[in-house]
């Protein structure tokens, strides 16, 4: 009690000398433009500035520098802090796609524009390692789990676990990357995106990242030119109704509750309940070759080893 | 003769036992009791789902009282209620300001002191079959009674405005003097702009890990966001304390003293709500009955404002408005004086037949509501295990909407989404078949069949439908689609 007490008083006392002796030498306008300019926390601004002897130019580069280390001590510091929320992107680019999962402590920061220019980041990352992979067949699949995602090698000998501590200190909130797929599709297989919700009216989302709770990607079949909003409506129809399994036509057969259905091909069509899905594909000579779905904050555990060993898998 | 009309009201009661147990025990109990049970009930919704939520309330106001009672000898319920909410960054110290409030109060025996892990930061509650993660507290200021919210998610907030456990008339930004507003502070100030909080009182928490050339930028960073996120930045009360100091009794003029300076600003800043007996008074339509040789009488809970005999009166619903004046109004086969919000009431009316008035039409005072078709609703979507659906749903699907004492068959239009998936919070407009009495605030239900598929509260009211649109209303998807392609 007595030695708390002491303890107290002295941090009390040096509080008072530091800001005495330091604080006034101190411009304001310094530690405001810095932190503007900057955004770091003032804590940090102002420790970089007394560093520094007032110098803006080095107290910002001071603070870059930093960055990364300071980002990885907030980052250990939450690191046990659970993470829920969070969204998921969609990243689509002609025969290439990717879909990650990014987790946080709660959805405000789902919803603000850093966190979403992350996942951006993110699935154009794992969009990029497609690249390196020569593939001729028709389907290739490459699914990542967390750890794998932090060591994924970025620009600058960076990793992605780098980048994450950075956003970590940027947010004061913890946060992962949690899992990512990648696509890959040759000959006359297409894919199509989409992560809901969406905003509606948008144009093209060729090399958009979409993000939203739930995502989905699917790698199809088609003889003719498909509308884009019929592309988005199979997708919809993942997401929305959470199929099991594609399902055969000659060999599934429709359960006998419809609220039940797994089967995507006998589920009932989200646009138009008279008919199932299976109907409207065959009226559009549509055959969907492989599918994911995913949903933020889903229990997971098999979800990773199915994608894990689907690994360098080939449809055909 | 009045005995007719007293057996018609108790027929109606009968019906309704909730609120029959609400209005006995105001009668019975002391008349400062029922004031606070109209206080409480201010913050509670009308709907009668909530009903059991209302009495549960007011037996631990009672008990409340009764305690309180007993060490003061008198207690006067005189307070006005106010409901407030901590918004702010994980890590600035909403709980731990939480805790100090309840503290400080406390040592002036105005509270119950919680312990910072006594406030769970998110148990889950559940209203209306619907989780929420909400921590409640409750305190008093020399002036008025709070119930203090704090939400750990957007989501959570969302849910709890929709389903009103506890609208906040105001609340607290919290930032940490250390970090000043974070990336995601916009965020949070978007929400209290979304969920219709006016007042802000920004509190500039850790103020003694900082100094005052911090402290200032702080509070000019968070004026600046404030103002540029359409509040009045300049105006809004800024407090700099240190809610820790606060807890451990350590450094007053930092401590106790700013979180009493900052009560003493939510106190002034934040407007007491206007109280439901103060407003001008609406009684849904329970049901109509004719006592042969006195007249037409209509059952039915006072939702809110006082009824006296020869008040004039307005019947609105269906297309119709009516109008006439209040000839006696009874409760338990006495004639009341005056009928106040709460209260199961009789009230007979001059000049209108039975046919003509309906349940689910409202009596209220004349000019006071109107009767809408399209407004703008924020609505929570049950999940599955809420009791919801499973399935999604898109625009143009036709529900039933059920609020006060009617339903009606509403067209659903998702605005700024193109599905809406069980569990999931979403603006919506919806269309009615036909007008029917809506405010903004109002609560109400969707259902779909058998199937409760939302809650929501009105936030906006639109222009009426045009003949045609309410045409389309009843169209199918087959004319839609035609429509569409005859446009092209």
């Amino acid at each position: 009690m007595l030695l708390q007490k002491f303890c107290m008083r002295a941090l009390h006392t040096t509080r008072r000398l530091y800001s005495n002796s330091v604080g006034t030498g101190i411009e304001k306008s310094a530690l405001a433009a810095l932190r503007k300019k900057t955004g770091y926390t003032f804590a940090n601004c102002k420790k970089a500035l007394e560093l520094h002897n007032n110098d803006i130019n080095l107290a910002e580069k001071w603070l870059h520098e930093q960055a990364q280390s300071l980002g990885w001590t907030k980052a250990t510091k939450v690191a046990d802090r659970a993470t829920t929320q969070g969204l998921i992107g969609v990243l689509i680019n002609g025969n290439r796609g990717a879909m990650v999962e990014l987790n946080c402590e709660t959805d405000f920061v789902a919803r603000n524009d850093t966190f979403k220019r992350f996942v951006d980041h993110v699935a154009r990352i794992c969009l990029h390692y497609t690249d390196m992979t020569e593939f001729d067949g028709d389907l290739w699949k490459l699914g990542f789990d967390a750890d794998a995602l932090k060591n994924l090698r970025t620009d600058e000998g960076r990793n992605l676990g780098d980048h994450l501590a950075l956003l970590i200190g940027a947010m004061g909130e913890n946060a992962s990357i949690r899992r990512a797929l990648c696509f890959k599709v040759n000959n006359d297989l297409q894919l199509v995106g989409y992560a809901h919700p969406a905003p509606v009216n948008v144009g093209t989302v060729e090399d958009i990242t979409q993000v939203g709770k739930y995502g989905a990607i699917i790698a199809f079949r088609s003889a003719a030119d498909l509308d884009v909003e019929f592309q988005k409506s199979m997708c919809q129809q993942i997401v929305g109704m959470k199929p099991k399994k594609i399902g055969e036509y000659d060999k599934d057969k429709p359960a006998e509750n419809k609220d039940d259905e797994t089967c995507l091909i006998h589920q009932e069509y989200l646009l138009d309940a008279d008919r199932t899905v299976g109907e409207v594909l065959q009226e559009n000579q549509v055959t969907i070759v492989d599918y994911h779905r995913f949903e933020c904050g889903e229990q997971t555990e098999r979800h990773i080893e199915d994608i894990l060993q689907s690994k360098q898998q080939s449809s055909n | 003769m009045s005995f007719a009309f007293a057996v018609a009201v108790r027929q109606a009661i009968a019906g309704g036992s909730i609120a029959l147990r609400c209005s006995r025990r105001s009668m019975s109990s002391a008349r400062l009791l029922r004031t606070a049970r109209l206080a409480s009930s201010g913050a509670l919704s009308r709907n009668w789902q909530q009903g059991k939520k209302l009495v549960a309330t007011t037996g631990n106001l009672q008990q409340y009282v009764r305690e309180y009672a007993a060490e003061k000898k008198v207690f006067e319920r005189t307070k006005p209620h106010c409901n407030v909410g901590t918004i702010g960054h994980v890590d600035h110290g909403k709980t731990t300001l939480t805790a100090a409030i309840t503290k400080v109060l406390a040592d002036k025996q105005l509270a119950e002191s919680k312990k910072y892990n006594e406030i769970d930061n998110a148990p889950e509650e559940k209203a209306r079959g619907i989780t929420i993660n909400v921590a409640h507290v409750e305190y008093q200021t020399e002036t008025r009674h709070y119930g203090h919210t704090d939400c750990p998610g957007h989501a959570d907030y969302i849910k709890n405005m929709i389903t009103g456990t506890a609208q906040m008339d105001g609340a607290i930004l919290v930032v940490a003097a250390t970090d000043g507003a974070m990336p995601q502070t916009r965020e949070h100030v978007l929400l209290a702009k979304q969920i219709g909080i006016d007042h802000i009182v920004v509190f500039i928490n850790k103020v003694d890990a900082a100094d005052q050339e911090m402290v200032d930028l702080v509070e000019m960073e968070i004026r600046e966001l404030l103002t540029e996120m359409g509040y009045d930045g300049e105006k809004v009360p800024v407090v700099k304390g240190s809610a820790l100091c606060a807890l451990e009794d350590k450094n007053p003029e930092i401590g106790a003293e700013a979180i009493l300076k900052l009560l003493k600003e939510v106190d002034s800043f934040i407007p007491t709500p206007v109280r439901e007996l103060d407003k001008p008074f609406l009684l849904p339509v329970e049901n109509v009955y004719s006592i042969p040789g006195r007249g037409t009488v209509v059952t039915g809970r006072l939702e809110r404002g006082v009824v006296k005999k020869g008040m004039e009166c307005e019947f609105v619903g269906y297309n119709k408005v009516l109008k006439s004046t209040v000839t006696g109004v009874e409760m338990f086969h006495q004639i009341l004086e005056e009928a106040q919000a709460g209260d199961q009431l009789g009230a007979l009316v001059r000049g209108v037949k039975r046919d003509d008035i309906k349940r689910g039409m409202v009596m209220c005072k004349p000019g006071s509501v109107k009767a809408l078709d399209q407004l703008e609703a924020q609505v929570y979507i049950l999940s599955k295990d809420e009791g919801g659906r499973t399935k999604p749903f898109m625009s143009f699907i036709q529900l039933q909407m059920f609020s006060r004492t009617w339903d009606c068959a509403v067209q659903v239009q998702i605005p700024d989404k193109e599905m809406v998936m069980p569990g999931e919070d979403t603006k919506l407009i919806l269309r009615l078949i036909r007008p029917m009495v809506m405010e903004v605030g109002q609560r109400f239900t969707l259902r779909d069949g058998n199937l409760t598929l939302g809650t929501g509260v009105v936030t906006k009211s639109l222009a009426a439908l045009t003949e045609a649109q309410r045409s389309e209303l009843t169209e199918g998807k087959k004319a839609r689609e035609k429509k569409v392609a005859a446009k092209k």
